[in-house]
């Protein structure tokens, strides 16, 4: 049964919650419900899952955009009740027929409050009758793709509240909860849209199929003992590949010269410290504090390109819209959004943004647009237009605050060292903009430390050192096949020894999909605790970028063992001086993540780093 | 071929001037006189009531940080009750109206506008929008939860206190402590010492970035001194208020001091 059903405008007021569920509702549903979806241009979702203790809920709601009202209804996660759409479109006409802006009491609309409900359960009784001829074949399919699946397989068949089948499968849902190979997509705060409106629509096609049902969990039951059993397989993997010791012999050519001297480094001892001197780097400001000229906006400009779209649309079309820009006063329908937004979608999926975030956005932006008026003079791309660049602005502010020299500040008062560690898919740039880091932070008095913790990749540790030898900063190493994890440990003991303020971390690359080497990475961070975990990503990834954030934080998530994983907490964006005007990496990483780009590499020398700059980028983008 | 034409252009022109100096020689004087006068006198006019118009800035802003009570604020002065409650705000709420209280009172009331902007920090650029008609703002902060917010709030007040419109217009500031019904609730005089040493911090650190600073155009504070909020070069003043029992008086009396009844 549904735990609440309210309706609040767009201001903050509430203005009706449904008397008679009185039920509180444990924690603040509606409130994480707005800053993690809504706020966050997730509004295109069908619907969203909170998690607290003591319960869970699953939360659908819709828009009146004309009117700036939003209907939320709040239900149990285990139940999956159908008519909660139908319910909610259908409390949205009546209600918005009795709304007056004045009006802050609608005591009255408990009575067609009950109506309706009533009238929703018993069609959507009448649905579930029709659709009992099931489907069991969509089950088998469904679960051969992916884990979000089986959660829909699951959610299918306790259909009412109550039955024993319906336990079962809770009983199911729990255990499956770590072990499972890939990670249950686990549906926490940052939101992941994808994961609901898959398990919604699974749900509603399974029916009650009942017959199915028992099926079904066995075969979750099992399939979740072969994950377990594939999981320790994969466990007892060496982390590392052990180095040849085998040397191999010469071959010997016909006619090759006598083999002589073929090594031609130079004869330095491994601490290459005496015999060069390095001038210490100091190459001028860093651009992270210079001013960034923002060339002044034309207007003209954007309605050049707005033009050329409207010419590239029908003659009919451009006329019919001239006329309604004129006039003013249709309602905005999804079919008359349509054009505008995969106009827009295309557009910012040409700038490198990842394809399932443009549509997401767009989703988002029609969800918003919906059942608005036009005013007059306004054509409706504009409009669209005008709703995307809000939009885009609003992911792109950061949501906490970005100022790092705070925190050094705040944890030096602490007596601690702050410790930032770069994790990052392979050759993205993390070592070169560590030494960036470093370089700037020196140019605020702080003291900072390096740590070389990857102990993989040949020359990393000596790369490292060359850059602290050129910054003339202390450098913590141990080497090569060393757990990094304890490498990180030591050098932040060492730098609360030696007075360091900041401790940089380097990590070795690694892909999203390799559960090894994201497990010791997962695990570094549960032993070292860094106050900031940054993702270093490179502007030219394309659609991988999505998959490369939402893993990370899924296996850190997921394989760290404390119950409070730490997840990416900002973005290093790299390369942004290759890509031209295709800056859409940066759109698609902060989209997925919700965490904020705090730092952009434009360039392979010291003093190459910049802040964002979200105007620039949104004007960019929709160029 | 152009020579022609502009010399035939310039014998027309000529010949209009002409008639045109003919028809104001026959216009009596007066007239003249009187209807240049009546130009002028309302150019003057216009621009007189334009200027009028910028100076009054009859806004309050209602600002802080998420979940502080600013709605329900905004309601307890619009209507005496926050009805049914509140949710966080995805858009201001903007209402110019006659504040509850005085709505008994006989006589013309001057109406004042109030926005509650939302204090999420992805709609933190809202607030710019208002700032220009703002004749004073009105920081709430949670008197209860404050400690674990207070770097969040002394962050977005230094933001605040350092815009140059707020800097360059004098706009005078309120910081109120809301929530103070509740038992755990902090005493304004330790919440404004904390947000003063919060700030003092929040100096240093974004001072020490050079000069080209592009957010916060102005410093605040003395070099060398423990910032107090009497340094600023507005008028910073701390009151105390609880929204949920209407205990709102502290908050009127600012309001009705910038803006007159």
């Amino acid at each position: 049964m549904l735990e609440q059903l309210l309706i609040f405008t767009r201001g903050g007021l509430i203005l009706w919650t449904c008397k008679e569920l009185g039920n509180a509702l444990r924690g603040s549903p509606i409130d994480t419900l707005i800053r993690s979806c809504l706020l966050e241009e997730r509004s295109g979702a069908a619907s969203y899952n909170y998690d607290t203790p003591g319960a869970s809920y699953t939360l659908k709601w819709t828009f009146h955009n004309e009117l700036g009202l939003v209907f939320v209804a709040v239900y149990q996660r285990i139940l999956h009740l159908l008519y909660v759409d139908d319910l909610l479109s259908m409390i949205k006409q009546e209600f918005s027929a009795i709304y007056d802006p004045k009006r802050t009491s609608y005591d009255d609309f408990n009575d067609i409050f009950q109506q309706l409900k009533k009238e929703a359960e018993a069609r959507a009784e009448e649905m579930k009758k029709s659709k009992q001829v099931g489907k069991p074949v969509n089950n088998n399919l469904g679960r051969k793709q992916g884990q979000v699946q089986n959660g829909s397989v699951d959610g299918g068949s306790k259909k009412k509240s109550g039955g024993e089948s319906g336990n079962d499968g809770g009983d199911v849902d729990k255990s499956r909860g770590r072990p499972l190979e890939n990670g249950n997509l686990r549906n926490n705060h940052v939101g992941k849209g994808e994961a609901p409106t898959m398990i919604n629509a699974n749900g509603k096609e399974n029916g009650a199929s009942k017959t199915g049902a028992f099926d079904v969990n066995k075969l979750q039951k099992l399939r979740s003992k072969a994950a377990k059993k594939t999981e320790t397989v994969v466990n007892k993997v060496p982390k590392e590949e052990p180095k040849k010791k085998i040397t191999k012999k010469n071959r010997v050519w016909d006619d090759s010269p006598k083999e002589s001297k073929l090594d031609f480094t130079d004869p330095v001892s491994e601490n290459g410290e005496q015999n060069i001197s390095v001038v210490a780097a100091d190459e001028g400001e860093s651009m992270m504090d210079k001013e960034e000229i923002i060339s002044s906006d034309s207007e003209s400009e954007e309605e050049e390109t707005e033009k050329d779209s409207n010419v590239d649309s029908k003659k009919k079309g451009w006329f019919s819209s001239m006329f309604q820009s004129i006039a003013g006063k249709a309602n905005l329908e999804k079919s008359d959004l349509e054009p505008a937004l995969k106009a827009l979608k295309d557009r910012l999926m040409t700038k490198n943004v990842a394809e399932e975030i443009a549509e997401k956005l767009c989703e988002s932006v029609a969800a918003s647009l919906e059942g608005k008026r036009l005013a007059s003079f306004t054509r409706i791309s504009s409009t669209v237009q005008a709703a995307m660049e809000e939009a885009l602005v609003r992911i792109l502010t950061p949501r906490r605050s970005i100022d790092i020299l705070r925190d050094v500040h705040a944890a030096k008062e602490q007596g601690k060292p702050y410790v930032v560690v770069f994790v990052g898919v392979n050759g993205v740039g993390k070592s070169t903009n560590l030494a960036k880091v470093a370089y700037w932070l020196l140019q605020h008095n702080v003291n900072v430390m390096m740590a070389a913790c990857d102990t993989f990749r040949s020359g990393a540790v000596e790369q490292l050192r060359t850059h602290a030898r050129r910054l003339q900063i202390p450098i913590f190493e141990k080497g090569y096949e060393k757990d990094p994890a304890i490498v990180a440990k030591e050098a932040i003991q060492e730098a609360s020894r030696n007075g360091s303020d900041v401790v940089l971390v380097d990590t070795a690359g690694r892909m999203q999909d390799n559960e090894p080497l994201m497990r010791a990475l997962s695990k570094l961070i549960y032993v070292n605790s860094p106050d900031l975990v940054l993702f270093v990503g490179e502007a030219l990834v394309g659609n991988d970028a999505v998959d490369q954030l939402s893993k990370f934080n899924q296996k850190l998530g997921d394989l760290s063992p404390s119950p409070d994983p730490r997840l990416i907490d900002g973005i290093l964006l790299t390369k942004f001086d290759t890509i031209d005007d295709k800056v859409g990496a940066a759109l698609s990483m902060v989209y997925i993540s919700g965490a904020p780009v705090m730092f952009v590499g434009c360039g392979q020398s010291y003093t190459d780093l910049k802040k964002l700059n979200v105007k620039s980028i949104v004007k960019t983008l929709l160029k | 071929m152009d020579k022609e034409k502009i010399g035939e252009l310039k014998i027309q022109l000529q010949q209009l001037l002409n008639e045109a100096q003919e028809f104001v020689q026959r216009i009596p004087p007066l007239q003249l006189y009187a209807a240049i006068g009546v130009v002028v006198f309302t150019i003057f006019l216009l621009l007189v009531i334009r200027l009028f118009k910028r100076r009054s800035a009859n806004t309050i802003l209602l600002t802080g940080l998420s979940g502080s009570g600013k709605t329900v604020l905004f309601y307890q002065l619009r209507d005496g009750s926050f009805h049914q409650g509140t949710v966080t705000s995805m858009e201001p709420n903007e209402g110019t109206f006659i504040l509850n209280s005085e709505t008994s009172k006989k006589g013309k009331i001057n109406p004042v506008h109030i926005v509650d902007v939302p204090g999420h920090s992805r709609l933190r650029p809202k607030l710019d929008e208002f700032l220009s008609q703002a004749a004073g703002i009105v920081f709430v902060v949670d008197a209860v939860e404050f400690l674990p917010n207070v770097r969040a709030a002394s962050e977005y007040l230094y933001d605040i206190l350092t815009k140059a419109s707020v800097v360059k217009k004098k706009i005078p500031l309120l910081l109120l402590c809301n929530k103070v019904d509740k038992v755990t609730a902090h005493t304004k005089d330790f919440i404004r010492r904390q947000l003063e040493k919060e700030i003092d911090k929040l100096r240093a650190s974004r001072t020490a970035l050079s000069s080209a600073d592009v957010t916060n155009e102005y410093t605040l504070g003395l070099p060398g001194e423990a910032f107090v909020f009497s340094q600023c070069h507005n008028k910073v003043t701390v009151a105390e208020a609880s929204g949920l029992t209407s205990d709102i008086s502290q908050l009127e009396q600012f309001i009705r001091e910038y803006v007159k009844a």
